[in-house]
């Protein structure tokens, strides 16, 4: 069954064709990614599949119904560091939930798990202009977790942190989207991370944005990067974004 | 025993330094060559500009001795008093329009073209004005104060929420919140440092145009005193009310800053 369903979606700016005419299904439960070249509106699909910003035509369904994240259990990682400068860590990381409505038992109890698992114990009360960009995109990725969303958006959420911690919450966020069984939409222009994360990897095409080409990513996890099936369509992706 | 001893002396040496860079004593040290400067200059030229120590026995003898009736400290409790009734009407006014200006493009392009009109306008320019229609009383000195203190507070309301990132909007909206939440947890907090700034300046603004209201035709205030000072050619208490006057911003902004630091306790500030 679909979890969410894109039917026509078209985007203009004025005269500028930003998407057009995109169509795609994404699974229950599936781990989608999105890579394409550069500047190809990829921000501008996820706005769109997030209702931040209106379409110009085409439908976005979630469990057959039109989009609403009022109603839908939507969480979305912005690329740009987005906590609320006037509430501590903490606060940031629990507001999602408190828009939800979690009882503060439950509440208290997963935002304990998820500060521990962004690894930000040490500075729950510190404001966010106290802590580094990269601890912030924490902040974002942890309020997004601790909703536990039946659909997470994520924004190259990872591309402001460093080497290490990257591959570490590639694997923590594996490791939750296995448990939790939730769908995952999830943004990159880093080749390799997609082919890492994904189950299916959307590859866009140059603007005006249509969908060029899928693939399967049919690997087991935890999956490993010097497997020659892993460069195989590591190859063959970086071969479809390739404009010269 | 020699070694120790050279080592001893650059200790103190550097310490010394150290005491000489901090911040402090450079103020005093800057203060202290500007009172200097001061003196010797009214020493060469004595008859219109006061010595220091003259300055300081004529704000001591205003403490007891009633000037026109009033000692110092009421002159001083006068133009406060009009400051902050002006000061409130500002703010009861101001805050809502500029909101109001930043939140709606159409109320903003009704208001806008008026509020641009009159706001290059200086306050005193308002006197003739003001005595013409409220008499020399304090509803005219009131209202010169409102007309000055009132632009600061519409201009960085209106730019408190104008200029919040949309991007907290966003994350709001993504989580789900409504668009009370909205006004709740990000378009009041958002545009509170700003909102605060404006009534900062607003404060000084009306500090400032307290004073000059106060040049023309009052009994009683800081202007006054100024005023009576060249009448009766003292230009100690000229000087005096003058100092009074700088002292009193100076605490006004003081106060204001910790007041700010009590309301949005996230803008810390570095200390340079």
């Amino acid at each position: 069954m679909s979890k969410v369903s894109v039917t026509g979606l078209t985007k203009e700016f004025g005269d500028l064709t930003v998407l057009k005419d995109v169509s795609f299904e994404v699974n229950k439960g599936e781990f989608l990614c999105i890579v394409g070249p550069t500047g190809c509106g990829k921000t501008t699909f996820l706005n769109l599949l997030a209702k931040l910003i209106p379409a110009t035509k085409g439908t976005i369904y979630i469990d057959n119904e039109e989009a609403d994240p009022k109603k839908h259990n939507i969480s979305f990682v912005f690329q740009e560091p987005s906590s609320l400068p006037w509430r501590t860590v903490k606060d940031n990381i629990a507001y999602g939930m408190q828009v939800k409505k979690i009882p503060p038992a439950e509440m208290e109890a997963r935002l304990e798990k998820v500060i521990d698992l962004v690894g930000l114990s040490d500075c729950i009360n510190l404001y966010p202009n106290e802590i580094s960009a990269s601890m912030e995109q924490r902040v974002a990725i942890a309020r997004a977790f601790a909703t536990n969303p039946d659909l997470l958006l994520m924004d190259e959420p990872y591309g402001q942190l460093d080497l290490k911690l990257r591959f570490y919450l590639e694997d923590e966020l594996i490791r939750i989207w296995t448990e939790s069984k939730n769908t995952v939409i999830f943004i990159t222009h880093n080749i390799e991370e997609s082919v890492y994360l994904a189950d299916r990897i959307l590859v866009l095409s140059n603007k005006p944005t249509t969908v060029k080409q899928e693939v399967l990513v049919d690997l087991p996890r935890p999956r490993n990067i010097l497997d020659p099936e892993f460069s195989r369509i590591r190859n063959q992706v970086t071969d479809l974004i390739k404009w010269w | 025993m020699a070694i120790s001893k050279i080592e001893n002396k650059t200790a103190v040496k550097i310490a010394l330094l150290e005491f000489l860079r901090s911040k402090y004593i450079l103020y005093a040290i800057s203060l202290i060559l500007f009172i200097i400067f001061w003196d010797i200059s009214a020493k060469m030229n004595g008859r219109f500009l006061p010595r220091p120590w003259a300055v300081l026995m004529e704000l001591i003898n205003g403490i007891n001795e009633p000037i026109a009736g009033k000692i110092l400290i009421v002159h001083l409790w006068y133009s406060l008093k009009r400051v902050f009734i002006a000061y409130a009407i500002a703010i009861a006014i101001g805050i809502p329009i500029g909101l109001l200006m930043g939140y709606s493009k159409l109320i903003n392009a009704w208001i806008k073209p008026i509020f641009d009109l009159f706001k290059p306008m200086p306050p005193i320019a308002w006197i003739s004005l003001a005595i013409l229609w409220f008499g020399i009383g304090e509803t005219s000195k009131v209202f010169i104060i409102v007309l000055g203190a009132i632009v600061p507070v519409i201009l960085n309301s209106m730019n408190g929420i104008r200029l919040i990132d949309p991007s907290l909007y966003h994350a709001i909206r993504m989580l789900g919140g409504n668009s009370r939440q909205e006004i709740l947890e990000v378009t009041l907090p958002a545009s509170l440092p700003a909102i605060f700034a404006g009534l900062q300046i607003s404060l000084s603004m009306a500090w400032t145009t307290v004073v000059a209201a106060e040049l023309m035709g009052a009994r009683e205030g800081m202007g006054f005193i100024i005023i009576r000072g060249m009448s009766v050619s003292n230009p100690a208490m000229i000087v005096g009310g003058m100092l009074v006057i700088a002292v009193t911003a100076w605490l006004l902004s003081v106060l204001m800053t910790l007041l700010e630091r009590r309301i949005c306790p996230w803008k810390t500030e570095l200390e340079h």
